[in-house]
């Protein structure tokens, strides 16, 4: 199939899809009993007259418009016009509520102004919230209302769009807490969404049909669910994100209804569903049409996916439907993908080589000291995936198979660089491969992951990887699941990594905490051969964490190093403008931030 | 049906109960004291909704810290429906 693949801009998708009028993008309000269907075709409308209203605000051709629009069909029709006339949309997530606007602000003026926008777009609601943003950035001329460029019937003025303009900026958080703008080109799109379709999915022209609530100002909604589709005339079913971790099965009763055939989530979306989709809310759902049911953007849990095949197999989910996906804004989208109609794959490997010698050594299934490393599939044609040692700064010599190191890639879906920052573009590149900053290997050329390289614990040579230790600990009878924090320290002695393992318990203070201490150590001595060096129980609330919810590792090491861990009360004392600094540090901290942010919000104190 | 807003005071109370870590007072904070996590919100306001019988929106959460407010966002809008008893 990839012999006859000829790349086209989005702008030639949008309008070639124009054509057809059975198929198009349908969008659910949870307000709202009607669910506004556009097709294809009015898709190609709708989105002529945004790119004409953008224009006649001045906009031209490589111009940058930033998006914050919360509402699903208004974001699809803005960024879709932008395309259309040449313009460069920066989608950026709406305002994380008022307790947490110094954080949101400082971090939306920094992608305004890092891309230079001249118009922002966005509702008269977050209008009102922004403020006096236009002040601060010095290349924004017009804050517009989505709803005034609504109502404009400018015609759109036709703008030749090549293969290697400027698609779009995909704002993400890496190892630096500002967020970089990963540049995209329409070759980009169409390399990735040719990867994804046709070699990835196998998706059938105008006959799957996508359902999706995931945020479209990140990558997996927007190219996976928006652009994607309209390349291959699909229809598409999109629901709030809020909707769905409002009612889980929302999702799947969608999915029944539209006769869904591909959908995709990150691992905890699954997990939502097995926790909190009822037993009445399983009748009437027939999940027999999904098709493709990825998982990707977070660590895949294996016992996460199985659960939730085996309380939906009932209503005709096939567990083969999973495929586990492995990507990254700054290779587009997709990275690889597990092989179709397999289900999640697992490689046993020996614990004690893979944290010792860094070796992926098979393992017998079950047996004691074996972790169960998800398989991701291998690269796409004409994309490469190689293992480097991480201080291999030219990536002079991949490592062998089943040896540990950086995961690196090369190929047409890699970004040219992230906008306006040359000294990071350099950084993310080494010897022309670009850095993932993912730890993994390759078995058999498939990629699989173990970890992210900055968080790797070191004791005597070797290599722990921090969420291990955290999910044997959160194992732990007592210990708040998922809030826990494993971290190495070279402080007091500087004499070797000491690891360290705090968490958050509502046990209180006094001996049942000295025991709990005690069945930590134990857990994690047990399952990864590790001695724990200091147990830290905390009070809930306590652990340092983003707006988003994502506990901030460099933080609690930074807090315990200077010995105020212990003493630190819970976050409502906390400076909270101070956590929201440090907003989002990873793709799934972002991810979260971006549907998460602000629910549970705090007014500045 | 109508309510009495005692009995939406003690409700209120159950829902979050099983979400919270510890003893659930009214001026609990959700995220400091209870450790509910902003998941764990979005399954309250579901429960609350389907409790109510009401529709609590996305914007109406920013308001949210404490129990006390919680009550208050179910009280105003049974108020506005004319089923709390005064």
């Amino acid at each position: 199939m990839s012999g006859t693949f000829s790349p086209r801009t989005v702008v030639q998708a949008i309008e070639e899809a124009a054509k057809s009028t059975t198929t198009g993008f349908r969008f659910i309000d949870e307000n709202s009993a009607a669910e506004p269907f556009f097709t294809h075709g009015g898709i190609e409308r709708a989105s002529a007259r945004f790119g004409g209203a953008l224009q006649s605000l001045g906009l031209v051709k490589g111009d940058r418009v930033a998006l914050i629009l919360p509402d699903n069909t208004d974001f699809v029709f803005a960024f879709l016009g932008a395309l259309r006339a040449g313009v460069v949309p920066v989608p950026i997530y709406p305002p994380t509520g008022l307790g947490k606007l110094a954080g949101y602000l400082e971090n939306t003026l920094h992608i305004v102004a890092k891309s230079g926008a001249k118009v922002l777009v966005t509702s008269g609601e977050i209008r009102r919230i922004l403020g006096t943003v236009q002040s601060k950035a010095p290349d924004l001329k017009t804050v517009a209302d989505v709803e005034t460029l609504k109502a404009m019937r400018e015609e759109l003025k036709p703008v030749k769009v090549g293969l290697d303009d400027t698609c779009f900026l995909q704002f993400t958080s890496g190892s630096t807490s500002r967020p970089k703008g990963v540049t995209l080109t329409h070759a980009n799109l169409a390399e990735n969404v040719h990867a994804i379709m046709d070699l990835g999915l196998g998706v059938r022209n105008s006959v799957d049909s996508g359902v999706s609530w995931l945020p479209l100002y990140h990558d997996m909604g927007l190219i996976g669910f928006v652009i994607a589709p309209l390349y291959h005339v699909n229809s598409v079913t999109f629901l709030p994100p809020l909707l769905f971790l409002k009612r889980p099965a929302r999702w799947l009763e969608t999915l029944t209804r539209q006769r869904g055939t591909v959908s995709f989530g990150p691992n905890f979306a699954y997990a939502l569903c097995v926790k909190r989709i009822k037993d009445h809310e399983m009748e009437g759902l027939d999940l027999s049409s999904w098709r493709v049911a990825g998982c990707g953007a977070e660590p895949i849990r294996a016992e996460n996916l199985n659960a939730f095949a085996e309380k939906f197999a009932r209503v005709g989910f096939d567990r083969k439907a999973f495929i586990s996906c492995y990507g990254m804004a700054e290779s587009t989208l997709a990275v690889s993908f597990s092989a179709l109609g397999q289900g999640v794959v697992t490689d046993p490997v020996k614990s004690e080589a893979l944290w010792g010698e860094r070796k992926a050594l098979p393992a017998a299934g079950e047996a004691e000291g074996t972790a169960a490393i998800v398989q991701c599939g291998k690269a796409f044609p004409r994309h490469d995936i190689a293992v480097f040692a991480e201080d291999d700064a030219e990536s002079t010599s991949p490592l062998p198979e089943r040896t540990v190191g950086e995961l690196r890639l090369r190929g047409p879906s890699v970004m040219v660089g992230y906008f306006g920052e040359a000294e990071l573009t350099r950084e993310a590149f080494a010897g022309g491969w670009l850095k993932t900053g993912d730890i993994g290997y390759l078995a058999d050329g498939n990629v699989h992951i173990c970890g992210r390289s900055k968080e790797v614990i070191i004791v005597n040579g070797r290599n722990y990887y921090p969420q291990d230790l955290e999910w044997e600990a959160g194992g732990v009878e007592g210990v708040r699941k998922g809030n826990v924090i494993a971290f190495g320290t070279m402080k007091p002695s500087h004499d070797r990594e000491r690891v360290i393992i705090a968490l958050e318990t509502g046990t209180p203070e006094g001996p049942a905490r000295e025991t709990l201490k005690g069945e930590v150590r134990r857990a994690v001595q047990q399952a990864v051969g590790l001695t724990v060096d200091d147990v830290v129980p905390l009070d809930i609330g306590v652990l340092p964490k983003t707006s988003s919810g994502k506990l901030q590792r460099a933080k609690t090491r930074e807090l315990y190093e200077n010995g105020e861990l212990m003493g630190r009360s819970s976050a409502r004392q906390v400076d909270t403008v101070d956590t929201v600094k440090e907003v989002v540090k990873s793709q799934l901290g972002y991810f979260r931030h971006a549907i998460l942010g602000g629910l549970t919000g705090r007014k500045e104190e | 049906m109508t309510w009495k807003r005692d009995i939406v005071r003690s409700e209120v109370l159950a829902i979050l109960k099983p979400h919270a870590q510890g003893s659930v007072a009214l001026e609990s904070h959700l995220v400091a004291d209870l450790g509910i996590d902003s998941l764990g919100v979005m399954e309250v306001v579901a429960d609350l909704e389907d409790k109510f019988k009401l529709h609590i929106p996305d914007d109406a959460l920013r308001e949210v810290n404490t129990v006390n407010d919680v009550v208050a966002a179910i009280e105003i809008r049974l108020k506005n429906d004319g089923r709390l008893e005064e």
